[in-house]
């Protein structure tokens, strides 16, 4: 179950704009969640106040201000879910379902968190990164997109990690080719790190295996689609092994709802 | 305040408002969110013999004004429920119907004489209608002689109320609620999901990893309420009605057409408090209309 005890509330927006190609941060007013929220957790936005688009969009949390009382949201221009959010002006009150979902559990003793993102895997990493730097970790920040159009600005990326890396698979901006190069890369450095990830499923599985061949911790924010987000439609699940040494006692157990019981998961216990 | 109470085969309700099977788990998860108690009860994620991995994701997709599902029935079992999930249904300050699956008739039998045993359980609903089990569900739904055997089976197996769940994937709805009736069934409820298909136009291959799955959500509103009133006409049973309610108006919808009690299931997904607006916009339209008792609304069709 979630950290702090779901809500639907109205949350009103402040500002809704496009950051970089296609990409939206959004902030809204939602004292009740911006409280209580940990890095990790999402909320459900409701777009629409008919029947089209019918569900509601599930965002990570990238950003809260306790005293404001404000969530930040990014997300990409992707359908006909997030054009409808994108139209969204300051003033308007949308409905939020949150907060949802369990958070990143930070690592004790480690000194260093590498964090690999991409694409919109983003904005939950820059939550996280934000809270480890309060409680004084190092944070290494990996970032892929297609090409530098796609890089959110430095100025969301920066406040966030003392030491940020870019690949661009078209090579426009920062390393050219995978993100999952930098990684290999700071691992020569034989220093000992986390790594926590959040983006697209090919890139986590990577970012998994390189972790596992290495011995060093995983967490990773998967995605996939949602009806509910709180645990009822058992529609968003993924496939995860027992826990080491261990046998699930029922079948029932061999998927796991990422809504509910994640979205953040041991990578090394997921079936990629 | 309209008297909103209904029975259905000697069990009371305080109002015609039930979450549907396969929307509310097994109340964990909405008894912090909503009142559970303001609703006329729940019917509980359907239940297998044995517990059930269920299908391999992608499980879900939205579709113009609903969506599909081919969550493929994942349960702990029967043993698994009684032992898990019953004790916190049983406290819930509200009524539970317990929904049952299984392979053949008599597991359907012996579920629901194990069901029988445990104490407060509103009714069973039987699912013969689920388009995503494979060895179960709509393969008895679709068929009258295979759907009186399993309702016969699980009537001679308990003394608790017994709902049959049809499925819309039919050519003649009527002719399955005939034959429960006969069989012994105390209530209809339909329709379950509308077997259904999206395809990713890319990659040229299907989106559910199972291949199809049931529509459900508002888009089904206008089939569900046409076979409510089609089995209205056919049987004397008490009806439920199910499909894309998502408000009071679609739920009164189906009460004038002849259902004494409805469903709400997708639509919660969206809108966790959507059964308790509905319970609340029933009273409002009793007042507005001078109407007592929501009884009295029941079939009230003029055609």
């Amino acid at each position: 179950m979630s950290e702090t005890c779901m809500k639907d509330l109205a949350g009103k927006v402040l500002f809704n704009l496009e950051v970089a190609e296609d990409f939206y941060l959004l902030r809204l007013a939602v004292p009740q969640i911006a409280e209580g929220v940990v890095p990790g957790q999402f909320v459900e936005v409701k777009v629409s106040s008919n029947f089209s688009p019918f569900l509601r969009i599930p965002l990570s949390i990238c950003k809260t201000d306790p005293a404001l009382g404000t969530i930040d949201l990014l997300y990409e221009d992707l359908g006909p879910k997030s054009r409808a959010l994108s139209l969204q002006q300051p003033g308007c009150e949308i409905a939020v379902l949150g907060p949802l979902g369990n958070g990143f559990k930070v690592t004790e003793g480690d000194r260093t968190a590498m964090l690999v993102g991409g694409g919109i895997g983003i904005p939950p990493l820059l939550f996280l990164a934000g809270e480890l730097r309060r409680a004084g970790r190092q944070v290494v920040l990996l970032v892929g997109a297609r090409n530098g159009k796609k890089h959110l600005p430095d100025n969301l990326l920066n406040a966030a990690a003392g030491e940020i890396r870019k690949a661009t698979d078209d090579g426009s901006a920062g390393h050219h080719g995978l993100v999952t190069d930098l990684l290999t890369e700071k691992l020569t450095g034989g220093k000992r790190f986390s790594v926590y990830t959040c983006g697209p499923h090919a890139m986590m599985a990577a970012v998994t295996a390189i972790c596992k061949g290495h011995r060093i911790p995983c967490q990773a924010s998967l995605e996939e689609y949602m009806a509910c987000g709180f645990g009822v439609c058992v529609g968003c699940v993924v496939e995860l092994r027992p826990p080491e040494n261990e046998t699930f006692s029922s079948p029932y157990l061999q998927y796991s709802r990422i809504c509910i019981d994640g979205p953040v998961f041991d990578a090394h216990r997921v079936c990629w | 305040m309209a008297e909103l109470g209904v029975q259905i085969a000697g069990v009371v309700f305080d109002n015609p408002v039930l979450l549907a099977s396969g929307t509310c788990g097994y109340g964990q998860e909405f008894a912090p969110l909503i009142e559970l108690g303001r609703i006329g009860g729940l019917v509980s994620k359907t239940i297998t013999p044995t517990p059930r991995a269920g299908n391999p994701p992608p499980r879900i997709v939205e579709t113009p004004a609903g969506m599909l599902n081919s969550i493929g029935l994942q349960n702990p079992g029967l043993e698994g429920f009684v032992r898990e999930k019953w004790p916190f249904l049983a406290q819930l300050d509200t009524q539970v119907v317990v929904n049952i699956a299984a392979p053949t008739a008599e597991e359907h039998g012996e579920m629901a004489a194990r069901l029988d045993e445990l104490e407060g359980i509103a009714a069973l609903e039987v699912n013969i209608s689920s388009p995503n089990m494979k060895d179960g569900g709509m393969l008895f739904g679709c068929n009258p002689a295979a759907s009186a055997a399993v309702i016969a089976a699980v009537r001679q197996a308990t003394r608790l109320p017994v709902i049959a769940k049809l499925t819309p994937n039919v050519t003649d709805i009527a002719e399955i609620a005939r034959a429960v009736e006969s069989a012994g069934a105390d209530a209809i409820s339909l329709i379950n999901t509308l077997l259904g298909m999206a395809i990713d136009i890319k990659k040229k291959r299907p989106i559910l990893a199972n291949v199809t799955g049931g529509l459900s959500g508002p888009a089904i509103k206008p089939v569900a309420l046409a076979l409510t009133w089609k089995v209205r006409q056919a049987v004397q049973l008490p009806l439920i009605g199910i499909g894309g309610i998502a408000t009071a108006g679609d739920a009164l919808e189906f009460i004038i057409a002849g259902a004494t009690m409805i469903q709400v299931g997708t639509a919660g997904f969206v809108n966790p408090n959507a059964g308790m607006e509905i319970v609340a916009g029933m009273q409002s339209y009793c007042a507005e209309q001078g109407i007592d008792n929501i009884a009295s609304l029941i079939g009230s069709l003029e055609v």
